[in-house]
């Protein structure tokens, strides 16, 4: 009997300590994830307080707050950078290619997902292939392309290699979705009366939202950040992106270094606020896309 | 019905677009390039064939050598870097609570920042003077430590992986917790029926489970690696004395630098050759290991 009872006093008091060291391996886990969240987050917080310093305040306090909070920095780093001009270029760049990209894309992905025809497979594998291709690999003679075309330094420069690449994910992503679209909804619309071009505008692009929102915000982040293509195929200076131009921006400011702070700043924030309001959906879209890439 | 004549009709104009922009800029290139490459050329002016010579020279060049060296630091620093911390983290922030989701968002948050952004703040961070790393490292004592980050050969190559792995470790994350939210219940349950727990448990059921995620995660560090330029670029240039060059960073240079076209296009196409030589070889090693 009572050994009984200190077996079940040891096997309580056993579970409890497991407890206990549970606990506090877990409020360990949280500090630790905490001091990782820090660590990403930092940088970023370091770039805003620095944006709003004097260069002093910039050398001698690295890491408090600004003495004096000089808003100025944003304004001057947005004119002397000629800022809103590479804001408008990469918005108009960005927007039409995931424009284009999401008609191309979604076109294709239907048809390759729906139609038995001679060369699908052929279709399909070279897109497939177009997942991995290294982009640099194909940096120069699509810029000697690009010359014989004339269309080096236009907004087609960026725009078409942008789209091109962006097709494999975009088709890969619809095609996955086509699947689950049952076929009885087009054989109804067909007795309708539509035609297949009728069929994709009014009911298969319609029901393919949640894919198209995906498609659109990788390729949004992919346009919208791309630095190599605008290094190579942009020499003037109207058409240059925010990327490019804040890459060139910090070798001609090079010591000064709050503008260049302010300049960044003010490129870095579109893509805050997208992401900070569409995460959920770009975290599926992530997801979605990698997963099977 | 349609009639076959119109779904036809309708396939080529639907698919045909794409497919035009796609092989005219992404396949056509690569063929291109492996043919610009066997020519002597300096973007204008007269081209002259010399076969193999490009490929000759790029190999015998040590600079050749060094880029592919610092790419495959690169690699192995993706691969031992985000991939480990990527899978511990979501198998933490599995759970949907709000601290989780809070966690999971600012992992995240690099990767929607331009690689040029990443580049210059870690540029100014790991300036001599006056970055962040080397004040702190003041701060605490440790002066011996402080260095020229991005200057001294050898340390400087290390460093510019720190911000790229900060940057990427956020997909790669999200990719796992996604693959582990796909584990049914149920093998859970058998395992710990079976009294399997913490590190067995993970070895032996979670990580097979998820294992051609991992092998996906390690094709997507390889290419990306291979693709490294932008950190580069905006920090170093390749730099001081080439020393951390990268297989794009040597081609850019060479191509548009010193207007070296045909060298420019051969190591093109060796950039071509080595990434699908490096994913062939993840693939048969990482196949083996799941049988």
């Amino acid at each position: 009997m009572e050994l009984r009872t200190t077996q079940a006093t040891g096997a309580n008091l056993d579970s409890h300590n497991r407890k206990l060291v549970k606990k506090g391996l877990s409020g360990l886990g949280k500090l630790v994830l905490i001091g990782y969240a820090i660590f990403t987050l930092y940088p970023l917080y370091w770039l805003f307080i620095s944006a709003f310093k004097t260069n002093e305040d910039f050398f001698n306090r690295p890491y408090a707050l600004p003495l004096v909070w000089m808003r100025e920095n944003i304004f001057r780093a947005w004119e002397l950078g000629k800022m809103g001009k590479a804001m408008f270029n990469s918005t108009f760049v960005t927007i039409s290619s995931v424009i284009l990209t999401l008609i191309l894309g979604i076109l294709a992905g239907y048809v390759l997902s729906r139609f038995q025809f001679r060369f699908k497979r052929v279709a399909v594998s070279l897109f497939m292939a177009g997942l991995l291709i290294p982009i640099h690999s194909t940096l120069v003679p699509l810029f000697l392309m690009m010359k014989e075309m004339n269309l080096l330094n236009t907004y087609g420069a960026l725009i078409l290699p942008y789209t091109a690449f962006e097709l494999p994910i975009a088709i890969f992503l619809a095609m996955g979705y086509m699947a689950s679209i049952p076929r009885e909804i087009e054989e109804a619309a067909m007795i309708d009366g539509s035609g297949w071009w009728g069929v994709f505008g009014r009911v298969i692009f319609p029901l393919c939202t949640p894919i198209v929102a995906t498609i659109s915000i990788l390729a949004f982040l992919r346009f919208w950040n791309d630095f190599s293509f605008a290094l190579v195929f942009i020499n003037s200076q109207a058409l240059k992106t925010l990327p490019l131009s804040l890459a060139l921006f910090s070798d001609g400011f090079g010591t000064d270094y709050s503008l260049t702070m302010g300049a960044m700043a003010i490129a870095v924030i579109p893509t805050i606020v997208v992401y900070l309001i569409l995460q959920d959906q770009i975290m599926k879209g992530m997801v979605a896309g990698s997963i099977k890439g | 019905m349609p009639t076959a004549v119109r779904s036809k009709s309708f396939i080529a104009l639907a698919l045909l677009p794409a497919l035009l922009l796609f092989v005219v800029f992404v396949i056509i290139p690569i063929f291109w390039s492996a043919y610009y490459g066997v020519f002597e050329w300096k973007g204008i002016g007269a081209s002259r064939f010399i076969g193999l010579d490009n490929y000759r020279e790029i190999l015998q060049d040590h600079i050749f050598w060094r880029a592919l060296k610092n790419n495959l630091i690169l690699v192995v620093s993706a691969i031992i870097g985000q991939i480990p911390i990527a899978l511990l983290l979501a198998l933490v922030l599995l759970k949907n609570s709000f601290f989780s989701r809070f966690i999971r968002s600012a992992v995240f948050m690099p990767m929607v920042l331009s690689t040029v952004v990443v580049g210059l703040i870690w540029g100014y961070i790991y300036h001599p003077q006056f970055g962040l790393l080397n004040t702190m490292l003041e701060a605490i004592g440790l002066d011996s430590w402080t260095h020229a980050w991005l200057s001294e050969p050898n340390i400087n190559i290390l460093a510019i992986t720190i911000p790229i792995n900060w940057s990427n470790i956020g997909p790669y994350m999200l990719i796992f917790i996604a693959a582990l939210q796909n584990i049914s219940p149920e093998i859970h349950d058998a395992a710990n029926i079976d009294g399997a727990r913490g590190g067995r448990k993970l070895f032996n059921v979670t990580l097979p489970m998820i294992w051609s995620t991992v092998v996906v995660t390690m094709v997507l560090c390889i290419s990306g690696s291979l693709k490294a330029f932008d950190h580069v670029m905006v920090m170093t240039h390749g730099g001081p004395a080439q020393s951390t060059e990268l297989l794009a960073t040597y081609m850019y240079n060479n191509t548009f630098r010193v207007y070296r076209y045909g060298y420019g296009s051969a190591v093109s196409t060796i950039i071509m050759i080595i990434s699908a030589l490096l994913i062939g070889i993840n693939y048969l090693l990482t196949r083996r290991k799941a049988e």
